[in-house]
């Protein structure tokens, strides 16, 4: 993807777009999380105590990343699933950076991590629910 | 007339002529048994409470919720003589069957307090809203209690759809849904019907076939009989509409779009060939909001809630449940009885003290629940009944983050109205809540903007909820995956000693009401057959 925009755009014209690009793609992981995760898991990591676990410290954000990955794709005690609303590219974004701040230290996570544990592509939710 | 009446004619014996000499002969009793033998029994499972006769033998029992399934089953079984009580967290009864008007007050668990400050008289169901015609059991309730219901308007050929992720002149307009229907629907008979008439899809009709065929295309598309072009009709609307006189007199019809622009513009989504299951045109909602149904079933059950109780720890003791919980001063205390039915969605039972099987508890872990957020905004004026002529109905769009915007199917031409500006969930719920609710009304302000040019300047204030992010709720609805639906949810619908689990989780009507009243109908019966053979 890089290199087709540097073959289709002269380079100055290139920091012009990224901005929008980017946008199109993936925001930026913090941003990503911080739109995606933070209304329960907090933009400080800790979640909220008694309802949304937190995030700083804890064995299954920074153990293997299949679980973890799993985890968000798919929901899990009372965890919601992100597998319609959130692209691996996205998601491991948002995993890599939860792994790697408020103290945490583990190993990035790729996009092909994702997609080895997604089984199905997103698909568009219906119009109505309920 | 149809072609039932062709078959009955040829002197077969029919279905419906067999049951009619049933009747005749048996009166209606014999034609129902009949009916019921040959599997089409009018009465199903689902419509009534179970028959809980025999007697209670004196046994105790304890509700966890105050919800319609915690009410529902206080209400049957101490019809039935049971000794019940019941603990609700909240001060108030319903559950998710809430309705938001002027005083109502909610915090949420980011510390967000709102009260709402809609007109007397207006209000928003930010919980469940609307009743699909064939959801008996809701139904048999309403019935019972007499709550009063109206239209609930699910399907409007007069609103607006607004997809401006499609592409081509008519991505990010408003445009009526009719214009859309007859349009894709008309251009595709068009096609088939001119195929057919040719003979190239012979292979799937025979020469009788194809002339019915063709007809039902013309009717279908509402094509021209002559060559079987679709030109637009009449029923998508008009520039100016008829009337008296010469002028207006026969008035000027809207012109078809072109189907480039219509399978373009990607708008037909909004269309199928029928409603699905739970989306039927025909709903219902009580007048005056949802929370008429929490209170009907409050009238008769109130006496025995135990309201701002918070559950704290369950534990079994071979012959019974003890529930510890604490009260809105601090104080703590205990009750026991002989069974304990917890509607406590599974989101929030995850986190409570629980005494059971370790396969019940690694069920439980076996669901996620969505995030759920609604808005309502307060119009100072009804531009969409006035200007637009949209009673009711939704405005289907693809703009992220608002999910469906609903015009109220209540008090119609009045001065004021609620409109609901976002109904949205999963991730982008998610995405949504984590705003200030002065923010979340801003975002539904301007995404409707782009729709009705009156819409913010008629904007006078809103009240958003966000169900994930609700202390006792923890998410608007059980969902379950595949694998959970197979490996954890048979698990749950058992008993774990004496703790029975009850609620829309425990259904396969989840996030509806009547998955809370059936799955307490089937607890109730489960119990009430143990006690009968103890």
């Amino acid at each position: 993807m890089t290199s087709a925009l540097r073959y289709a755009l002269p380079l100055a014209a290139l920091a012009s777009v990224t901005a929008s690009s980017v946008a199109l793609a993936a925001s930026p992981p913090k941003d990503a999380y911080e739109d995606n995760c933070s209304a329960c898991h907090q933009v400080t990591g800790k979640g909220i105590k008694g309802a949304f676990p937190a995030l700083a410290a804890s064995p299954l954000v920074t153990g293997p990343a299949p679980v973890l990955v799993s985890t968000v794709l798919n929901g899990r005690a009372g965890m919601p699933a992100f597998k319609d609303d959130l692209s691996d590219a996205e998601l491991s974004g948002i995993l890599t950076y939860i792994r790697a701040s408020w103290g945490n230290k583990a190993s990035a996570v790729t996009p092909a991590d994702v997609a080895r544990v997604r089984k199905a592509p997103p698909k568009a939710r219906g119009l109505q629910a309920h | 007339m149809d072609m039932n009446d062709g078959v009955a004619t040829g002197g077969v014996l029919t279905r419906r002529r067999f049951f009619e000499g049933l009747a005749a002969v048996g009166g209606m009793s014999l034609a129902l048994s009949g009916l019921d033998a040959l599997g089409f029994s009018m009465a199903s499972a689902t419509e009534r409470p179970p028959e809980l006769t025999g007697g209670a033998k004196g046994t105790k029992v304890l509700i966890l919720g105050a919800g319609l399934a915690g009410m529902t089953a206080a209400y049957e079984r101490s019809k039935a003589g049971y000794q019940v009580q019941i603990l609700e967290a909240r001060a108030f009864a319903g559950g998710r069957c809430q309705t938001a008007r002027k005083g109502f007050q909610h915090t949420d668990l980011l510390g967000n307090t709102q009260t709402c400050a809609f007109d007397e008289g207006l209000y928003i169901n930010h919980g469940p809203w609307r009743i699909p015609y064939h959801h008996r059991s809701t139904l048999h309730y309403t019935k019972q209690f007499g709550v009063l219901l109206e239209s609930f308007v699910n399907d409007n050929d007069a609103a607006y759809v607004y997809f401006e992720k499609g592409k081509g002149p008519l991505a990010g307009k408003p445009v009526r849904k009719g214009e859309i229907a007859a349009d894709a629907r008309g251009y595709a008979a068009e096609l088939i019907a001119k195929a057919a008439s040719k003979g190239d899809l012979d292979a799937a009709l025979t020469p009788a076939d194809r002339e019915k065929f063709v007809a039902y295309m013309i009717n279908e598309g509402r094509l021209s009989p002559k060559d079987l072009a679709y030109t637009g009709t009449e029923g998508r609307g008009f520039s100016v509409h008829p009337g008296a006189g010469v002028d207006p007199g026969p008035g000027k019809e809207l012109p078809p779009f072109a189907f480039k622009d219509v399978l373009d513009s990607g708008a037909w989504r909004v269309l199928t060939s029928v409603a699905g299951y739970e989306q039927q045109r025909t709903m219902l909602q009580p007048i005056g909001g949802m929370d008429q149904i929490a209170k009907a079933f409050e009238k008769q059950v109130g006496p025995m809630i135990r309201y701002s109780t918070v559950v704290e720890k369950i534990s079994q003791t071979g012959k019974g449940v003890k529930v510890s919980f604490k009260d809105a001063t601090g104080k703590v205390g205990e009750i026991e009885a002989d069974y304990c039915i917890c509607t406590i969605p599974l989101s929030v039972l995850k986190q409570i003290d629980l005494d059971a099987s370790a396969p019940f508890k690694a069920a439980m872990a076996g669901v996620s629940y969505a995030p759920v957020d609604k808005i309502g905004l307060q119009m100072k004026t009804r531009f969409w009944e006035e200007n637009h002529h949209i009673y009711g109905g939704h405005i289907h769009n693809d703009i992220p983050g608002i999910g469906s915007i609903t015009l109220p199917s209540t008090g119609w031409q009045s001065q004021k109205g609620v409109l609901l500006g976002f109904y949205n969930f999963g991730g982008q719920a998610a995405r949504i809540s984590a705003m200030k609710p002065a923010d979340r009304a801003a975002f539904a302000v301007a995404a409707g903007q782009k729709i009705f040019p009156e819409y913010a300047e008629n904007y006078e204030n809103a009240f958003s909820f966000a169900w994930h992010l609700a202390e006792f709720n923890l998410g608007g609805w059980a969902e379950w995956s595949e694998t959970g639906r197979k490996e954890a949810y048979p698990v749950l619908c058992e008993p774990d000693g004496r703790l029975y689990l009850a609620g829309e989780h425990l259904s396969y009507l989840g996030g509806w009401q009547a998955g809370a009243i059936e799955s307490a109908w089937q607890q109730i019966a489960k119990i009430h057959a143990r006690v009968q053979q103890a």
